[in-house]
């Protein structure tokens, strides 16, 4: 049965009250975390991988024998806690209904475009894995991302996955709730961007609209010095996939949705992102071509909601991604990803073609990374208006420093220029900057 | 009848002084072939509670190391230091730690070069030795000394399944079962060793393997030549094969 959009104020709470939470909070937070802060092994390396896997811990709960080595645990608990000091843009926030397209703006409450600097908490991951019989994986993970839904829990993947075969020739199997499988930049803990805070403009929709609740098969093989992979899924869920860019426009971020997500559009209004309305699965498929020395590799992915726009508020979106790395030299890496697509829904006039592509460079020396990027993105108004028409374009500068193994600092800073032709004449700038702590456990 | 006596006495002293030089020449010679019998191995197998062969064990002598065994710890180190040959390395090649099992000797530096083309960030938490290594190919990082004996577990901070174990060992005798459990300690100077056993999935306690065994003498030869260790190893688990697209970096 259709469901109607769930109405919902803007939200007005200041950001002085906010940031008192968020100090209580990280306080709370660091109290809690203050044995891994002081000393002894990061849960991260006492765990299996993203990807789910039994391996050895790597921590120092030895006894007093020196020659003790722990065997593998089948439960294993990481976490992400990421804050920030951010002085975004000119106009508040999409994620506060603004028109500002990074994750963080001025004061909703403000008289004008007046930019403001504040401390937030960005981002609480909590991941949960364990190895079940018969080697099967299951992996978990919530995440808390306040300035768009206060401290409610969004769950952002939670699957099992068995893999058969080795590390140059294999299969694999995993079913629950997924993520998309196409960012180039999402490689970082609990999928975070690697290369800088923000995503492009590209990867950061994908993160934001879809959420796929299915099957997923997966085949790798290595010969004669290339790498080849496939990988096809179908699930249900992304029935609104679209809509988001569509009305509200291309943003940078780094928001990850899930089960429970609610993204706020500019109208005031929130759509759920992960909300299966005609029970017609959404399919996608990505084919991997790379060097086995790593050193370049080609990706081309598909991904197709097959919504039914005949049943009310779905929309019918799907696109293409091609994407290639190259790690010619051992401290630079080379990103490309572009994008073509297209969202229709039937009763508005919304329907849209999509289209964006970025190429990212980094370079990592020691503990440090800096990376820059350029981005491009464009939406077309396909349905006779000029609703969603726009254009943009980006620069991002992203500096991180590795302290040891648990803290991460980050620096950013975003150049956006947008171009949306059903908005007033009056752009507020949206560049502005962050400044991150990450602390991994 | 006092006559033939006397005769059988004769005779008898007289084997006695063909004996004595004999005898003399061996207790003089004995000790010398012993001392270079002492320069032996000790041969045997590890097996698990069924009988199966353990391979890959590594049976070590727990015993500090003599002021010659320390000088000529020193002196390789020196080697290792300086020269490119005997050089104890761990490598990373395609996102895996090779070996995944390295014995080395208290005092050892050991390098961690980087094949992979991609930056790998090798840690180690530890109590026997804690470090962390930020590392690309090319780049030749400072070796880690390895000072204090027991096990010292790998790690890549970036790439979460990759992981291997350093088992620092206290002196240079130490031998690496093969496919059948079989393992020989060659060149133990003579005296009493205790051997112990080790596995990286072993249940079993290093200390509830030991045994004693005494090298050099006629007398425990056979002992010597025909130790078993039995070993309770938990199951192995298959790594994973993190070649999905999904998690591809």
């Amino acid at each position: 049965m259709a469901r109607e959009p769930q109405h919902r104020p803007a939200r007005t709470v200041g950001y002085g009250f906010r940031a008192a939470r968020v100090a209580c909070f990280l306080v709370t937070l660091v109290a809690w975390l203050s044995p891994a802060l002081l000393g002894g092994a990061p849960a991260f390396a006492q765990a299996p991988p993203s990807t789910g896997g039994s391996f050895d811990n790597v921590d120092d709960q030895q006894g007093e024998d020196p020659y003790e080595v722990n065997q593998p645990r089948r439960v294993w608990l990481r976490g992400v806690l990421d804050a920030r000091v951010v002085r975004g843009g000119e106009a508040p926030s999409w994620t506060d209904s603004g028109r500002g397209r990074t994750r963080y703006g001025s004061d909703v409450d403000g008289e004008g475009f007046e930019r403001e600097t504040k401390l937030v908490l960005a981002q609480l991951a909590i991941e949960l894995g364990a190895t079940l019989p018969w080697e099967v994986r299951a992996q978990a993970q919530v995440n808390v991302q306040p300035d768009l839904d206060d401290y409610r829990p969004w769950l952002v993947e939670a699957f099992v996955r068995k893999e058969w075969g080795v590390a140059t020739s294999g299969r694999g199997l995993q079913a629950g709730l997924m993520g998309n499988p196409f960012s180039l930049e999402h490689v970082g803990p609990a999928w975070s961007p690697q290369y800088s805070i923000s995503a492009s403009a590209l990867n950061s929709w994908l993160w934001e609209e879809i959420s796929v609740a299915g099957l997923e098969g997966e085949w790798w093989r290595e010969a004669g010095g290339l790498r080849f992979g496939m990988l096809a899924g179908a699930g249900f869920g992304p029935d609104q996939l679209g809509r988001l860019v569509a009305v509200r426009g291309w943003t940078m971020g780094d928001v990850l949705s899930g089960v429970g997500a609610e993204m706020p559009l500019p109208s005031g209004v929130r759509t759920q992102i992960f909300d299966e309305r005609d029970d017609r699965p959404a399919a996608y498929a990505l084919l991997t071509l790379g060097d086995a020395r790593e050193r370049a590799a080609l990706r081309f992915g598909y991904f197709d909601n097959f919504g039914d726009e005949n049943v009310a508020g779905v929309w019918n979106t799907r696109f293409g991604v091609v994407g290639a790395s190259f790690h010619l030299h051992p401290r630079f890496e080379l990103l490309v990803q572009y994008l073509d697509g297209e969202a229709r829904v039937r009763d508005t006039t919304n329907d849209s073609s999509l289209r964006a592509w970025y190429a990212l460079l980094s370079h990592h020396q020691g503990r440090h990374r800096v990376s820059v990027r350029y981005d491009s993105f464009r939406l077309q108004d396909v349905d006779g208006g000029s609703v969603t028409a726009e254009d943009g374009e980006g620069v991002t500068f992203a500096w991180f420093w590795q302290i040891g193994l648990r803290h991460q600092l980050g620096f950013e800073y975003v150049w956006l220029d947008v171009d949306r032709r059903s908005q007033p004449t009056l752009a507020p700038s949206q560049d502005g900057g962050q400044l991150s702590y990450r602390f991994r456990y | 009848m006092v006559r033939s006596l006397q005769a059988r006495l004769a005779a008898t002293l007289r084997r006695v002084r063909l004996m004595l030089p004999l005898g003399m020449l061996a207790m003089a010679v004995l000790p010398v072939a012993g001392a270079l019998a002492a320069e032996t191995g000790v041969s045997g197998r590890v097996v698990g509670p069924d009988g199966k062969p353990v391979a890959a064990a590594i049976v070590f002598v727990q015993a500090a190391p003599s002021d010659a065994d320390a000088e000529r710890v020193r002196g390789d180190r020196s080697a290792r230091i300086d020269g490119q040959s005997g050089r104890v390395a761990m490598d990373q090649v395609d996102k895996a730690f090779v070996p995944a099992v390295l014995p080395v000797v208290v005092g050892t530096e050991v390098r961690f070069p980087n094949h992979d083309q991609i930056h790998h960030h090798v840690y180690s938490f530890s109590r026997t030795k804690t470090f962390e290594l930020p590392l690309y190919k090319g780049q030749d990082a400072q070796p880690v000394l390895f000072d204090k004996a027991g096990v010292v577990k790998i790690g890549c901070n970036i790439h979460d399944w990759m992981s291997a174990v350093i088992l620092v060992l206290p002196n240079e005798h130490f031998a690496v079962t093969d496919s059948d459990g079989r393992f020989t300690l060659e060149n133990l100077p003579a005296g009493k060793h205790t051997l112990a056993a080790w596995h990286e999935r072993s249940r079993t306690k290093v200390d509830e393997t030991l045994q004693a065994v005494s090298v050099g003498s006629a007398a425990t030869a056979a002992t010597g030549a025909g130790i078993h260790f039995t070993l309770s190893l938990a199951p192995a688990r298959t790594r994973p094969a993190i070649r999905g697209s999904r998690n591809d970096t």
